[in-house]
């Protein structure tokens, strides 16, 4: 078997006993949060027979085994049951809100590609002059604060004193756009409206860029270190003495060796972002799973908690084991280690 | 260094490039006029699980009912019902004949019974308020007659929350479930409309947003100013709004703005709409535990707090404020009311004069004293009595409880703590609907009633209030338990709330504005068609 295809194997399969604990851990944690989920679901006049009626339909009466049986049959037929909150099916939910928050996710990890990465370069390619300073200090204050912090900046900066970008949700009200693969700028492609992905990349931009900022300034900051540590090494010495380029220099000998701990970093940012995007997406009203994720912990919303729980430990899961083959990919070693394994 | 100037040149240039595509779409706003407001998530359609502020507002958009609240003065007047009798305990409706629903069905006297056993069966919402009806029934096509199963005078009043919903549609889209009517059309009514409204849904995401458009067949005129569309966004935050307002992006926000909010928003010019004479603030006192089972404590804490401190807290500017002062159990302007001079002050001389008669020594007590978690502002109120308290001996501990938490303490005396704060609302405007279910001994319990009161008197006057069938005799009773209530009281009225909405310069909403055109009735001013739209 190829050592990819064994890493891959591997990483599948730990993966998924992960997501069977993920999902008993959060299915017991739902439970013994404090408060009765069918009274608060059904309001504060419901009447008794109502309330009881809906504990039975829900199971809660019976041993917390038999409810997490119930759970992993109705799970096997793809069905993550009712949501208390919103009273629609939690798959359908989840089919809603997960696109949008993927989408900013996307667009936010590009930009922490985009811009960590070559700052970062930047930074140890100039080290002790005044760029690597600005950056130095740039980075410092985006580790410094945390991602909501920085929309609330953006938003009054950007939209409010300079109003250069819009303030909330993913497009404006004028356009209807269908929804395909309820990724926006995909489905603006697909519906041929141009204008439409040019005003739902705009709208997309501050949110995106406030749930980067700490990730790039990270990015840059460890890229930086990293870069500035393989510059030491005498084989960049050696390279320097046969008159290579700088540029050949930096990127091919100094970037590369240095990108793996950089790379591991940006994977994790990027699926704790999947989590961590509840305030940005609160402050530019996006209609995404992390607030939903958040709403339906407050209201006990149990079937809605474990669902949005399991596709966001999903989505970690995955991004992890993506980031393990890259890395696999740019370090021959732990190919080999596999293959030797 | 220019080798990577290059690309964010570049990027500027595109940047500026979808600005100018942005800002020429923009300007292509149709003439159409849109309402933008917002509101608490989630929004709930279905008309039988309506309880909160924004299915409030969805339910008398989309829908109506037989009755409505008069205009600027109390009682009610005939709106899908032309006119109705009492007779005992049967109530007997007429209904208008030039009524349709939104599928184009006509109204009919079996829709109002279907909504009415709907609504029963779901038991959920404020399906409480029809318990006392024994059967409805369809004497003809037009003509429906409700039995109640014992007197219930504030009856009609409790029919501004029986929407009405068109039978036929929701039958030809029942769900899964057992019997006849299945799951009554749960699924279907939780995302589409079955109303007869002057407003339709076009499109509708319980936690994100709905859409309403003005409905070209409503039975009754609606102004040309009224907004066509209407979007009512949930969840936002209060930074958000405030930015949106500010850059004329969003036109009424939601009341739960904080002061701080609202008062940097009128600074910059924004409208305060207001609304009131429907709920209270209420300092909840836990009767049957130490010390707040002695009245003499609770009339001592009662004094002792800072009544006029817990206006100034709320007030968003000189003339506008989140609380009005109480004159007493009863909301001002309802029935059994005290007369707006009789406000309730602080007196630290009684205060302490009721503490010495109190059985329980002041160095003894130390008192639970929470605030609910999701309502930041009670913390400032605990941090207020805590203070006021102090000031007459009385130690007290602040405790932050969740919503969640405290629906689930107030099950058992025992658990309840001794003070908690909620705000109370009269779902019809009547004052049965704010005080039976806070202070009747049969309806202890609830998170209405953690004061766990048993007080024979209370309950004689809340029983008279309800059978007692002409309006002076009620209005006597009630005045009889307002009296009573502070006598003994079980909870400290703290102030009457007014509900402050923020709204931009673009809409006029004469309800929430002029007291002549206000409706004693939450969520009815937010009635779209008497909205009307500037430009």
């Amino acid at each position: 078997m190829p050592p990819v295809v064994r890493l891959l194997a591997k990483r599948l399969g730990t993966s998924l006993i992960v997501l069977i604990g993920v999902s008993l851990l959060i299915f017991a944690i739902a439970r013994v949060i404090p408060g009765d989920p069918a009274r608060i679901a059904l309001g504060p006049n419901a009447t008794p027979d109502a309330i009881a009626a809906l504990r039975d339909k829900l199971h809660l009466n019976d041993p917390f085994i038999m409810q997490y049986g119930y759970f992993l049959a109705d799970l096997a037929r793809g069905d993550l049951g009712v949501s208390l909150y919103t009273n629609r099916p939690v798959v359908r939910d989840i089919a809603d809100f997960l696109p949008a928050t993927l989408e900013l996710v996307i667009v936010a990890g590009l930009m922490m590609v985009a811009f960590g990465l070559p700052l970062g370069v930047l930074s140890a390619r100039y080290r002790g002059g005044w760029i690597d300073h600005s950056i130095r200090t740039v980075t410092l204050l985006g580790v410094s604060a945390p991602s909501f912090v920085w929309a609330v900046i953006l938003m009054l900066l950007f939209a409010f004193f300079i109003p250069l970008f819009p303030i909330a949700g993913r497009i404006s009200d004028t356009y209807s756009i269908p929804s395909v693969t309820g990724f926006l700028l995909v489905d603006t492609l697909l519906a041929g409206n141009i204008r439409a992905f040019g005003n739902a990349a705009w709208h997309i931009v501050l949110p995106a860029f406030a749930l980067a900022l700490s990730g790039i300034a990270q990015a840059a900051r460890l890229t930086r270190s990293n870069m500035v540590e393989t510059y030491d090494r005498p084989y960049i010495e050696m390279a320097k003495s046969y008159g290579f380029p700088e540029k050949r220099i930096a990127w091919r000998y100094a970037f590369k060796p240095s990108l793996i701990p950089s790379m591991t970093i940006i994977g994790l940012d990027f699926a704790a972002m999947l989590g961590n995007a509840f305030l940005v997406e609160a402050v530019y009203a996006w209609p995404g799973l992390s607030r939903y994720g958040v709403a339906v912990i407050l209201r006990k919303d149990l079937n809605a908690i474990v669902g949005t729980v399991l596709v966001i430990s999903a989505m970690f899961l995955i991004v992890n084991v993506i980031v393990d083959l890259l890395i696999a990919f740019i370090n021959p070693r732990i190919r080999y280690s596999q293959r030797a394994s | 260094m220019r080798h990577f100037l290059k690309p964010l040149a570049a990027a500027l240039v595109a940047a500026t490039a979808l600005t100018g595509v942005t800002a020429a779409t923009m300007n292509q706003a149709s003439a159409e006029t849109v309402l933008r407001l917002d509101e608490v998530a989630v929004g709930e359609l279905d008309p039988a699980k309506a309880s909160d502020y924004a299915d409030s507002i969805l339910m008398y958009n989309v829908y109506d009912t037989l009755v409505i609240p008069n205009e600027g003065k109390p009682g009610l007047q005939g709106h899908l019902a032309e006119s109705w009798t009492a007779d005992g305990n049967s109530y007997t409706f007429k209904l208008r004949q030039d009524v349709k629903f939104h599928s184009g069905n006509p109204l009919t006297a079996e829709d109002v019974v279907y909504s009415l056993d709907r609504t029963k069966a779901l038991g959920q919402g404020l399906s409480y308020l029809f318990e006392v009806v024994e059967k409805a029934e369809a004497v003809d096509a037009t003509t429906v007659k409700f039995t109640l199963k014992n007197p219930y005078s504030p009856f009609v009043a409790s029919l501004v929350r029986l929407p009405i919903v068109d039978k036929k549609l929701v039958m030809a889209n029942l769900g899964d479930g057992d019997g006849d009517n299945k799951d009554w059309g749960q699924a279907f009514l939780s995302a589409n409309d079955a109303g007869t409204g002057a407003y339709r849904i076009t499109a509708h995401n319980p936690q994100q947003e709905s859409v309403m458009a003005k409905s070209p067949d409503y039975f009754l005129t609606v102004p040309a100013k009224a907004p066509d569309t209407v979007r009512l966004r949930y969840g936002l935050e209060a930074a958000t709004v405030r930015t949106l307002i500010s850059q004329g992006e969003h036109d009424i926000s939601s009341q739960w703005l904080p002061p701080e909010v609202l008062k940097s928003l009128a600074a910059d010019g924004a409208q305060l709409f207001t609304e009131s004479g429907t709920s209270g603030f209420y300092v909840k006192m836990n009767t049957t535990k130490a010390p707040l089972d002695d009245v003499e404590c609770r009339l001592a804490l009662a004094n002792a707090f800072d009544y006029e401190a817990g206006i100034k807290m709320v007030a968003i500017n000189d003339t506008v404020s989140q609380g009005k002062p109480s004159t007493g159990a009863i909301i001002g302007g309802m029935l059994g009311a005290n007369p707006p001079e009789n406000v309730i002050k602080r007196d630290l001389e009684a205060a302490k004069a009721h503490l010495a008669k109190c059985k329980y020594k002041p160095e003894d007590i130390n008192l639970e004293l929470t605030w609910i978690g999701e309502v930041p502002l009670e913390e400032r109120f605990a941090l207020l009595m805590q203070a006021n308290f102090a000031e007459i001996g009385v130690k007290s501990e602040i405790k932050k409880v969740p919503w969640a938490l405290f629906s689930e303490q107030v099950s058992k005396p025992e658990n309840t703590p001794n003070i908690s704060q909620l705000f109370v609302a009269s779902v019809t405007g009547d004052p049965d609907t704010l005080l039976y279910g806070m202070y009747h001994s049969s309806a202890k319990g609830t998170w209405q009633s953690p004061e766990y009161l048993q007080d024979a008197d209370t309950d004689k006057y809340l029983d008279e209030g309800r059978t007692a069938t002409d309006d002076s005799a009620r209005a006597a009773a009630y005045s009889a338990l307002n009296k009573r209530l502070v006598e003994i009281a079980p909870s400290i009225y703290a102030y009457d709330q007014v509900a402050v909405f923020a709204a931009s310069k673009r809409v006029s909403a004469p309800a929430l504005t002029d007291h002549a055109k206000a409706y004693n009735l939450s969520a009815f001013g937010f009635n779209f068609r008497f909205m009307e739209m500037n430009e």
